[in-house]
């Protein structure tokens, strides 16, 4: 045993010294200082920026039909480093790149063409797709390449933009970031009942795949500032934008899908006609599906406790219970309107069913669902529906007592 | 070959190489293979149907080497349907083992492909995954079961903190309704559910190294329902999240299930990482009971040394993790392993334990 031991001895000690080599480093490393962060993305139909047409001009460009085109938003390691150092007048922390082109891919890689920084989307926040472009491209198209590849994780967000989407990735303020600041406002879901659930890519493609009609967030822009208004209807049949929700309405499906964190309930007292805002602490909403022989109809029951958060009403004794119940009433009437309104469109405008009305039914009668399934955006439309609505006060804050 | 006495193992020894090798690629493919079939919420029914199976199948593989405790299942094969016929099953299990080997480390080397060293060949990828493997089965089986020791528990402890974060993006709407389209969908996943735990069959070769083989059963049992657990789990989570439709529609569903969701405030955002070291290492192991099954069975074929064709088999592994040339064919190729499965290890355990109880206790004078 010995022998063979100071045999083999040199060959592994040689052997060692080689595997020093492997060492170096990893086979296909890309210094993350020489790499520009993708962070979020607009998807708008075809108009070439300035730069672009230019470029152009000068002989630029490739055969492409201009149809798309997408803002990259990054942040390059130069600009990170400066706006850190920097005390004086702090400048953009971010950089736009528009690119047009017709395949998604391509056009990333030709912002290869134009920076020496390569554009990685390990980090992408949110896609932002434009009216324009939903409403004429299938979903499963435009993001197909998101889809598929590595970069782009299931968990980035997608949201609508009535107007030009690439204007959501612009903002005024020095040191702000667009794109975070867009999946930041996400997050408020816990504020205000006009957000949807987050829609990350792996949630929009198994609905896509469900054939079920869904909700979008929708983003509009002005002057560099953003506002989450309403909500994009997708069809679940063309997996195109067909309508738009507008805040209230948007409000209204919060209230039937139960799915709402927080948010407010403005309403008028009735005697007096004056203002009475509830809060919402909890939410619970419950679809219940009613099969009688062809006919199916829906009960909705929502209920909320809350508290009474402001209150203009001048007579109203919040150390009395009637007063109480009056206000949950007078809100009460409130969320009743907002429901209305919203199940109205739905049912009447678009013939859409964007609040789980359906995968109730699925649950609770598999067998009915499987025969009405295939139109079920059209039965839904001539679906009776009932609705429940009970608000309960429980808190009326540090103020009590009656004004007058 | 010659067994010396220090290879033995010990009975939780021996379930845990059961866990190990039953954990693997499937781990991350089966809830789409599985929804695929079932396409209904159910799919975690068929999981646990399959596992029973795998239990049914397993034990009656345990009763059949039990017969024979001092033999491996290549040694005693040929005293229970003759030499010729004996050698020849032998070889199709040793190419059974080969091809599973060969399947796990072209899964392994695509995932990491795709998602970690994208600009590394896969060529780098396999070849080192190889050399430490074949590094850890000279040692013998001892070495693998104090490995493979080492492993588990890493294993279920990241596994488990990993999944149970996604209870953020959870919703309990996607696994209802249960049993809506009754039980006729849940069969036709349990086929595709049973063979994820493709396994057992190491108890085979797997009992002369025990040193209490009365316990094997005990060892299988726990050894399929650890796996059975964690499939569970991952039958759950994935549908939970991702809904059956967009299972279906994903590539590796356990992967995207851990990449739909990020965490601030923890060190990490994100997760995906810690999942692909579990799955590694659990594809490592699977790799190298494998590996060591069949060189054990070359050697004890040939009545040679298990050397020389531990090395002798590196080039052949490699060849065979090569052949599929794209991610359908591999899958194909993982079918086509899972059926061979199904015909080695559920039928003909069953029809030799019938032989050799028929032919009674004529081997016991014999050896």
């Amino acid at each position: 045993m010995k022998q063979t031991h100071s045999k083999i001895r040199p060959l592994f000690i040689s052997l060692s010294v080689f595997l020093f080599l492997s060492l170096t480093g990893c086979w296909s490393s890309h210094e993350i200082e020489e790499q520009s962060l993708g962070i979020g993305l607009a998807f708008d139909k075809g108009k070439q920026s300035s730069i672009e047409k230019k470029l152009n001009e000068q002989g630029g460009g490739y055969s492409k039909r201009n149809l798309i085109t997408a803002t990259y938003q990054f942040i390059t390691p130069l600009v990170a480093s400066s706006t850190t150092k920097q005390a004086g007048p702090q400048q953009k922390s971010y950089v736009n790149v528009s690119e047009s082109g017709d395949s998604f891919h391509q056009m990333v890689r030709e912002i290869s063409l134009r920076s020496e920084q390569p554009v990685t989307a390990h980090h992408m926040k949110v896609v932002v797709i434009s009216e324009s472009l939903a409403k004429s491209y299938k979903l499963e198209q435009l993001l197909d390449q998101n889809f598929r590849e590595s970069e782009v994780r299931p968990s980035c967000l997608v949201l609508i933009s009535k107007g030009r989407a690439s204007k959501t990735l612009e903002t005024k303020k020095a040191g702000e970031i667009p794109a975070f600041r867009l999946a930041g406002i996400v997050e408020n879901a816990y504020r205000s009942t006009r957000i949807l659930p987050p829609m990350s890519h792996i949630k929009v493609e198994s609905k896509i795949k469900s054939g079920s009609s869904f909700l979008l967030q929708n983003v509009l822009s002005a002057n560099g500032q953003v506002k989450f208004a309403g909500a994009a209807v997708i069809d679940g049949k063309t997996h195109k934008m067909t309508g738009f929700l507008n805040e209230e309405e948007l409000e209204g499906v919060t209230w039937i899908t139960g799915k709402g964190k927080g948010g407010v309930v403005k309403s008028f007292y009735k005697e007096t006609g004056q203002l009475i805002v509830y809060e919402i602490e909890t939410m619970k909403s419950r679809i219940i599906p009613r099969v009688k022989g062809n006919n199916i109809s829906f009960d909705v029951n929502i209920e909320s406790v809350g508290r009474l958060s402001e209150n203009w009403v001048l007579s109203g004794n919040t150390f009395k219970n009637e007063f109480l119940k009056k206000a949950e009433k007078s809100s009460e009437k409130e969320v009743k309107r907002l429901v209305r309104n919203v199940l109205e469109k739905m049912q009447k405008e678009y013939k859409v069913d964007v609040a789980g009305f359906g995968n109730r039914l699925r649950i609770e009668n598999p067998k009915v669902w499987k025969k009405v399934k295939k139109d079920w955006d059209q039965t839904f439309s001539e679906t009776p529906i009932n609705y429940n609505v009970k608000l309960t006060i429980n808190d009326y804050g540090t103020s009590g007592g009656s004004k007058k | 070959m010659i067994l010396s006495p220090k290879d033995k193992i010990t009975t939780p020894q021996a379930a845990v190489i059961v866990i190990n090798f039953i954990l693997g690629t499937g781990l991350l493919t089966l809830p789409r293979s599985s929804t695929e079939k079932v396409h209904t919420p159910d799919v975690w029914i068929s999981v646990i149907l399959g596992g029973a199976i795998a239990i049914i199948a397993g034990v009656i593989m345990v009763k059949l080497s039990q017969q024979f405790p001092e033999k491996t299942f290549y040694q005693y094969i040929n005293d229970i349907v003759g030499k010729w016929v004996g050698r020849l099953l032998s070889l199709v299990v040793i190419c059974y083992f080969l091809t599973t080997s060969g399947f796990q480390l072209r899964a392994m080397a695509e995932v990491i492909k795709y998602l970690l060293l994208e600009g590394t060949p896969t060529w780098a990828i396999i070849m080192i995954f190889m050399w430490v493997s074949l590094y850890l089965i000279i040692g013998g089986i001892n070495p693998i079961a104090r490995l493979f020791e080492i492993i588990l528990p890493l294993t279920v402890i990241l596994f488990l903190v990993v999944t149970f974060m996604s209870i953020k993006i959870f919703e309990i709407d996607n696994l209802r309704p249960v049993l809506g389209e009754g039980i006729i969908p849940v069969l036709k996943g349990v086929k595709t559910t049973a063979l994820a735990f493709s396994g057992p069959e190491i108890m085979l070769l797997l009992l002369p190294f025990m040193n209490q083989p009365k316990k094997a059963v005990k060892a299988l049992i726990v050894g399929v329902s650890i796996p059975l657990i964690f499939y569970v789990i991952t039958v759950v989570m994935v549908i939970g999240a991702l809904s059956v439709d967009g299972v279906v529609m994903r590539t590796w569903p356990t992967l995207d299930l851990i990449r739909s969701f990020e965490i601030s405030g923890l060190i990490f955002e994100r997760f995906e990482s810690l999942l692909l070291v579990v799955w590694i290492m659990q594809i490592f192991a699977t790799f190298t009971i494998t590996y060591y099954a069949a060189a054990l069975g070359l050697a004890q074929l040939s009545k040679k040394s298990i050397h020389p064709f531990m090395f002798g088999l590196l080039p052949i592994l490699y060849i065979i993790a090569m052949i599929p040339r794209n991610i359908n064919d591999l899958f194909k190729q993982g079918d086509f392993v899972g059926n061979m499965a199904l015909f080695l290890f559920g039928l003909l355990p069953l029809l030799l334990l019938i032989i050799s109880r028929i032919k009674g206790g004529k081997y016991e004078t014999n050896t």
